[in-house]
């Protein structure tokens, strides 16, 4: 089954690398949507089918943790899986984060560490095995 | 401590650059020549357990290949946008790991918004003072014979690794 994606970052280019590393990483990708901040995710989440958030944490208007909490506040995204994806290097704020349910990667990041995420926060691949 | 964070700096840099575009550098020793006019360059601020700022000029060159490489096309299909986008992301994945490595995992830092600085005179004046203080430490890198160097200010304090 193929999976809808919204990617927020702030970065365009993180965007299209996110997006492209997903597709190399021979993840099921349905359709995908892009947001430049927490506001832009949320206003996505209200128009479109999404199985899975990418989230940034450091953007302009509305960071990714608040987004999260609004997504967790709201029954019709509480449960979205979230994987994080930001420069963060913090423990403190990663534990934090991983509290609210999200997955975490750092950037850099590997096409492995992208694929295994998600399809460990998805599910995706376990029936196939 | 110095040559600590110049370490510190130069391995996150390095690491940084392969893991993120592709691109391959190695740390050049001297002082060496800076032609401001021809750079790129882009700072980014941060606080936390102690407060500063790195700023990294580049040739266009590495840009142009960074941003190319990121987006996985050729180089001449990107756009100045772009490129100044990849040299913000870039510095923004810099700053974040080597503040950990300075710091230690524990500690919290807030990353400001990276920013592009344009004009000779004015990437001239970001590597010389942050809030009036020189730099840290300095990291220079040979990528492809093209220039690209680190300035780290702060009161910069090693407590972790």
């Amino acid at each position: 089954m193929a999976i809808n994606i919204l990617i927020v970052d702030d970065s365009s280019v993180m965007r299209a690398m996110i997006l492209k590393t997903m597709r190399m990483s021979g993840l099921p990708i349905g359709e995908t949507y892009q947001a430049a901040n927490g506001q832009e995710g949320l206003d996505a989440l209200e128009q479109h089918w999404i199985d899975l958030a990418i989230v940034d944490i450091n953007m302009p208007v509305m960071n990714g943790e608040e987004m999260i909490d609004r997504m967790q506040e709201n029954p019709d995204t509480k449960d979205i899986p979230i994987v994080v994806i930001s420069t963060e290097g913090s423990e403190t704020r990663i534990e934090r984060l991983q509290g609210k349910g999200a997955s975490f990667i750092q950037k850099p990041f590997t096409p492995e560490i992208i694929r295994d995420t998600i399809m460990a926060i998805t599910g995706i691949g376990e029936s196939d095995e | 401590m110095n040559e600590q964070v110049k370490e510190i700096l130069s391995r996150v840099a390095v690491e940084t650059l392969e893991q993120l575009a592709f691109i391959f550098s190695s740390p050049e020793d001297g002082p060496g020549e800076i032609e401001y006019d021809s750079l790129m360059a882009a700072s980014v601020s941060f606080a936390g357990p102690f407060a500063g700022g790195l700023v990294m000029t580049v040739s266009p060159q590495v840009v142009f290949e960074l941003a190319a490489n990121m987006l996985g096309v050729d180089n001449e299909e990107t756009t100045l946008d772009q490129q100044y986008d990849a040299l913000k992301e870039s510095m923004n994945v810099i700053c974040g790991n080597l503040l950990p490595a300075i710091t230690g995992k524990q500690a919290v830092f807030n990353i400001g918004s990276p920013e592009i600085i344009t004009g000779g005179e004015a990437i001239k004046e970001a590597t010389e003072k942050y809030n009036g203080r020189s730099p840290t430490s300095m990291v220079r890198l040979d990528i492809d014979g093209e220039q690209c160097v680190l300035f780290l200010f702060g009161d910069i304090r090693i407590t972790g690794e």
